[in-house]
């Protein structure tokens, strides 16, 4: 069963179209909805988490539908807000007691400590969430949703505001969790996270996917790696298959390669054979950011909404 | 329902342990009946006290149950309300539990008023009394409770649900027989005592409190809670959905 799909998921508010027939695939490891502020990525999620009608399409989370059989669908998903939402005068236990309640476990305790140790809460469980960090708060809410055992867990911004250490903590559960089979959707703006912990990335600008597939894929799609060799002395020149030589500025010289890691030692063996005498040698490969650049174009801030559509979107949820 | 006890567990616990809440929604009604209640110097009747503690219970109920709101308006702007719409518990039951967690956190109030007004001199009453006046505070917070989520659910910030309660209650509470019969009102505030939803829940307690059963009031009082529960529902409804 995959665990989400879309077609043609589409959603207007007024002559505002914030997600433009979305049809994409999800299942199993972590997926990232990347883009720019404004650019629909909360509005699918909320469509996905059956808290937001669509205008048009479908979407299915584990083969049920999330119009036709949204408790179907709010059973085998948990949803995660970016607005930290934990009742910071229950204790962590407390919190979780309230969750667990919610999703019909009966008896809940042993199941609480369980989560609380994985996510590193124990020993502060019974204090008021109010002296949590960030980053423990996120992890309370992490044990919370995990407290059904759902096959889907979406998350918005799950790093947002937490500090680098919080930050890799976070990521380190979060992969964890995919190990047990579950599908993670998340949004993020953290190009750098979603490059390194993203089994899959969808870059979304205006409403539409423009880029989709492992970042490893769109990074070699779009770009080649770039290597930079510094020599001493005159430059002799090589010919190897598949590189080309894009620049020289004194004795530095820029080489493009479609895979630079291979590159590199064939290159220093070429130079070398050649006659030249190689000084240093770096390789740059294309980030994320170049691909979130090239695919999403020149990002002008999103203005907001109108008065008028800011109503809308917060009234007509039909 | 199922959800709806969770739920109260968990507004209640943050209720208590808020405790400055707790105090002044107990320090508000003993103020008014001991500084209006045992001060003013009225004609009209023989006890005031007796007179004015339906009103001030009713007072009571109605800033209690006006709060109803504020706690919905809470949860959806700190992002509670997402995840528990996300959860596969019935959506009503978030709207079924704050207007059940508010009627009754007013009624733990009326009772010590009720205790209160004894021990400064109002007249003690039968079980059956104090079992109908339950009943027709009780009726009536949820009747002013599913009022207040349904207007929070249309506004969508917290100041303008907190000017909308101020501009309602104070003019409510005035408007009503709360503080003086209707015979010794002038003709226009009697006018608008009559209509008002305040006078209908403190009459009917007053009549209680002068021996009499007042089914009809009583049945009105039910039939209007449950017109404006139904209201409450269906603005939840199209709001979540």
């Amino acid at each position: 069963m995959t665990a989400i799909l879309t077609e043609n998921l589409t959603k207007k508010f007024g002559d505002l179209c914030a997600v433009d027939n979305l049809n994409l695939t999800v299942d199993k490891g972590i997926f990232g909805l990347l883009g720019p502020n404004g650019s629909g990525k909360t509005t699918t999620v909320l469509m996905l988490t059956t808290l937001l009608a669509q205008t048009k399409g479908t979407a299915s989370i584990c083969g049920h539908d999330t119009r036709l059989a949204p408790e179907k669908v709010r059973d085998c998903i948990s949803y995660v807000p970016q607005d930290m939402a934990v009742d910071t005068n229950l204790t962590g236990r407390e919190n979780m007691f309230v969750f667990a309640r919610l999703y019909g476990i009966e008896k809940p305790k042993e199941k609480i400590d369980e989560l609380l140790g994985v996510m590193e809460l124990s020993d502060r469980a019974d204090d008021p969430a109010k002296t949590y960090s960030g980053g423990m708060r996120r992890r309370l809410e992490l044990a919370e949703a995990l407290v059904h055992e759902p096959e889907v867990i979406f998350l918005d911004e799950p790093t947002i505001g937490l500090d680098v250490a919080a930050r890799r903590n976070i990521w380190t559960h979060i992969r964890t969790m995919t190990k047990k089979g579950m599908t993670i959707f998340m949004t993020t703006h953290y190009m750098d996270e979603a490059d390194q912990y993203c089994d899959r990335v969808g870059i979304i600008s205006h409403g539409k996917i423009a880029a989709l597939g492992s970042p490893a894929e769109l990074k070699s799609r779009l770009m080649s790696d770039v290597i930079t060799v510094t020599i001493e002395g005159s430059f002799a020149p090589v010919q190897i298959e598949g590189m080309v030589v894009v620049g020289q500025s004194d004795n530095v010289i820029s080489f493009t390669a479609e895979n630079g890691r291979e590159a590199l030692p064939l290159l220093a063996d070429a130079l070398k054979s050649a006659g030249n005498r190689v000084k240093a040698m770096s390789l740059h490969e294309p980030s994320l950011d170049d691909v979130f650049l090239q695919s999403v174009g020149k990002q002008e801030e999103p203005q907001g909404f109108e008065e008028l559509k800011f109503h809308l979107m917060l009234h007509r949820r039909h | 329902m199922k959800g709806v006890s969770i739920y109260i567990y968990r507004d209640f616990i943050r209720w208590i342990r808020y405790r400055i809440g707790v105090i002044s929604s107990l320090v508000l009604p003993a103020a008014w009946l001991l500084f209006v209640g045992l001060a003013l110097p009225v004609t009209f009747t023989g006890n005031y006290l007796d007179f004015i503690t339906p009103g001030i219970l009713v007072m009571t109920i109605l800033t209690a149950g006006i709060s109803s709101g504020s706690l919905l308006m809470f949860d959806k702007m700190l992002g509670f309300l997402n995840k528990f719409l996300a959860m596969p518990v019935p959506r009503e039951s978030i709207l079924v539990s704050k207007i059940l967690f508010v009627s009754m956190r007013g009624l733990i109030q009326a009772t010590i008023i009720l205790i209160l007004a004894v021990l400064i001199g109002a007249t003690v009453m039968t079980p059956l009394q104090y079992g109908l006046v339950y009943l027709i505070l009780f009726l009536f917070g949820v009747f002013i409770s599913s009022f207040s989520t349904a207007i929070a659910l249309y506004l969508y910030d917290h100041d303008s649900f907190a000017s909308f309660t101020a501009m309602v209650t104070m003019p409510l509470f005035f408007t009503s027989s709360a503080l003086m019969p209707y015979s010794a009102m002038p003709g226009w505030l009697a006018t608008i005592a009559h209509v008002n939803p305040l006078s209908f829940a403190i009459n009917a307690i007053r009549d209680v409190t002068a021996g009499s059963i007042p089914v009809v009031p009583i049945l009105m009082l039910f039939v209007f809670t449950a017109i404006f529960v139904g209201l409450a529902g269906y603005v939840f409804r199209k709001v979540t959905i």
